[in-house]
């Protein structure tokens, strides 16, 4: 049993966290959104000089646990960038990223970047995307815009578990970034001559928000394994993971913002920007029922794979 | 990364399933029901296993062990816990009471009490809880007064499982007063023959042996009654706490039950209303997830790294999954006109773990306690 990315992931996501800081941390975020068309050259460069997109997550698992290390710390600064989805790009189209889109509406938060994109259905159906449509202010849509998808092949079963697990690690980043700013705010923030942290109403808040996030840090890393070591069901593992993590977002974001009350609205707040950009990962391909419609009717009957599998019959 | 813990490993759960397969009736659901047959059942099961030399696994060779793995540990506390237990109450006394006899006895306590510990003979019982002394517990009043050679013990405990059928109790009583609260408590191995105790029953939703009064009427104990030193009886009650850090494994039993639920039902598992088995699945991924936590805290425990919020962190979320898998389990039950005989077993299988989970945020340290633990955790300076 080794339960921990290794050390060569941590130590280059460790790298990554303070590589995106040097270029603007909190303020990336707020950069793209002042000036959207120039996201790419906000985001990208930095990325580029770390070798996130020569990263080949199927090719090993050193790869992947790189990959997924990357994916977290770039959830951590919200960097507002599809880096999970760039790094998933399909082997054999040569396109530049790709997309688990839902069957109703697909959209994704790509809006404004000038790359080429494939996108995969639960089916494994995959598409050319032909155009996405046109982009709100940043500002409401987070950069989301509707896609236009041309139908190419059905050869992408494989590519979903990777492509639905690495995004789930950049939301598992903006989990860890929400609980520490929260948790900063409570023991620094005084009501009725006391810090917030010392009411154990706000301490049991925040304690249901970590086991939450917790969860969510140990399905991830599980799913991972699932992959690299080509574990029975991993499309399974990769739902479960994506149950957990938007389930986890929804309590920890929602104890964030009870636990700094209205400042955690405002944009002078990283709360605010942290939230906001949280949410395309939170609800595409498809927030907690969609997820949790998807895990039910990919399990049927049969459970995920665990310590019983296969002792009672189907 | 790898989560395989390894083909040893799989064996031994192999080992063990076959064991429980040969030894264990298929309507087995734990030693204490109303049909003493039952805690035979678990007295015969626990020869076997200490036959075997698998009843005391982890202890050191000495003492008749073989210093399993902390993963295979983890192994047979899992397989224990998904079959009712057939240790019965004997996983007390391999999981803490030898343990900390081993670290704190005397040479003749270690003698009387660590060998037939190991043969699975003795059952103990926990002398902690009072009516006044629950979560709080060094605020417990029970007192030890000396008298000549020895002590006089008089007071109360409450909730101590399996005090009718135990022959010995791991008393935690004070014997003098000091500043603090936790100074001037005293532990003391006393066999539950003793002249002036008296055990009554409670009955309980819960079923019978689990919740007991205990009464220490001038109860005579001596010397060579205390564990470790007289009035330093917290430090070792924090260790025994340490020791049940993990605690049961409750997830496995969880996890066995929901996915035995789709066989039991059989062609009627189609026929759930679609939110019912969305629920079902949700619980498996808590399932899953509240494993993974519990493995994290054997992990650091392993590397000589614990912290307390972790496991914290994993009672709160296998406690939850507890009561919550046990309702999602009893609706399915509900909905569906079971009749088969293995159908039957499952749904007194369902009902007997939905009772028993209402407890499991109480019990060991109840769930706010935790989360004060795990609060301290995440606020404590970095």
């Amino acid at each position: 049993m080794n339960i921990d990315l290794s050390d060569e992931a941590l130590e280059y996501g460790a790298t990554v966290r303070k590589a995106l800081e040097s270029a603007g941390g909190d303020q990336l975020v707020q950069r793209a959104e002042d000036e959207p068309t120039a996201r790419d050259r906000i985001v990208a460069p930095v990325l580029e000089e770390l070798g996130a997109w020569s990263l080949d997550p199927r090719g090993s698992g050193d790869e992947l646990e790189a990959a997924a290390a990357l994916c977290r710390n770039a959830g951590y600064w919200s960097v507002a960038y599809p880096v999970a989805e760039r790094i998933c790009r399909p082997v054999d189209l040569g396109t530049d990223g790709l997309l688990v889109v839902a069957d109703v509406r697909p959209a994704a938060a790509i809006g404004g970047l000038d790359l080429r994109w494939t996108a995969v259905a639960m089916s494994g159906r995959r598409s050319t995307v032909a155009a996405s449509g046109p982009v709100a202010p940043p500002r409401q849509s987070a950069f989301v815009s509707d896609l236009q998808l041309a139908a190419l092949d059905d050869d992408g079963s494989g590519d979903l578990p990777v492509a639905i697990v690495l995004p789930c690690w950049t939301l598992l980043g903006a989990l860890d970034r929400a609980l520490d700013l929260t948790r900063d705010y409570v023991l620094e923030r005084e009501q009725f001559g006391q810090p917030l942290a010392s009411f154990q109403g706000v301490q049991f808040q925040l304690t249901d928000a970590e086991v939450e996030r917790t969860g969510v840090e140990e399905l991830a890393k599980h799913a991972l394994w699932s992959i690299q070591s080509g574990q029975d069901d991993p499309l399974g593992s990769a739902l479960a993971l994506r149950l957990a993590a938007v389930e986890a977002a929804e309590v920890v974001f929602r104890v964030a913002h009870q636990l700094h009350g209205a400042i955690g609205f405002c944009d002078e707040t990283t709360l605010s920007w942290l939230s906001r950009y949280s949410l395309p990962l939170r609800r595409l391909p498809f927030g907690a029922s969609g997820t949790l419609d998807q895990l039910t009717r990919h399990l049927g009957r049969s459970g995920l794979p665990g310590l019983f599998s296969g002792a009672f019959p189907a | 990364m790898d989560f395989d813990m390894g083909e040893g490993v799989a064996a031994l759960r192999g080992e063990l399933r076959a064991l429980i397969r040969e030894h264990i009736p298929t309507d087995f659901l734990g030693a204490f029901t109303s049909d003493p047959a039952d805690l035979e059942t678990a007295q015969r099961f626990c020869r076997l296993l200490s036959d075997r030399g698998l009843l005391c696994m982890a202890w050191p060779p000495e003492w008749g062990g073989r210093g399993a793995s902390a993963w295979e540990q983890t192994v047979v506390r899992e397989e224990m816990w998904a079959h009712h237990e057939p240790r019965g109450a004997q996983y007390m006394g391999v999981n803490w009471v030898g343990p900390t006899i081993m670290r704190h006895g005397s040479a003749e306590q270690q003698q009387e009490h660590l060998p037939r510990i190991a043969r699975g003979e003795t059952i103990w019982c926990q002398g902690f809880s009072e009516p006044n002394a629950g979560s709080d517990l060094a605020s417990l009043q029970t007192a030890a007064r000396r008298d000549g050679e020895g002590w006089l013990v008089t007071g109360q405990k409450i909730w101590t499982s399996y005090a009718t059928m135990a022959q010995w109790c791991f008393l935690l009583a004070r014997t003098s007063k000091a500043e603090r609260k936790q100074q001037g408590l005293t532990i003391f191995l006393v066999p539950m023959s003793a002249p002036g105790i008296e055990v009554r029953p409670i009955a309980s939703m819960i079923g019978p042996h689990h919740l007991n009064e205990v009464f220490f009427d001038n109860v005579w104990v001596t010397e060579a009654d205390v564990l470790g030193t007289v009035d330093n009886g917290w430090q070792v009650v924090q260790e025994v706490l340490a020791f049940e850090r993990v605690g049961i494994a409750r997830y496995a039993r969880c996890e066995r039950l929901l996915l035995w639920a789709p066989s039991a039902l059989g062609d009627r598992w189609d026929d759930l209303p679609d939110e019912l088995r969305a629920r079902w699945a949700r619980m498996l991924t808590h399932a899953r997830r509240a494993r993974l936590l519990a493995y994290k805290v054997v992990d650091m425990q392993n590397r000589g790294r614990v912290r307390p919020g972790d496991a914290a962190a994993y009672r709160i979320a296998v406690t939850r999954l507890d009561q919550e898998s046990a309702d999602v389990l009893a609706d399915i039950v509900s909905l569906s006109n079971l009749t088969s005989e293995a159908a039957t077993r499952f749904r007194r299988a369902v009902e007997d773990h939905w009772r028993y989970s209402r407890a499991s945020t109480v019990a060991s340290g109840s769930i706010e306690i935790q989360r004060i633990l795990l609060s301290r955790s995440l606020l404590a300076a970095r």
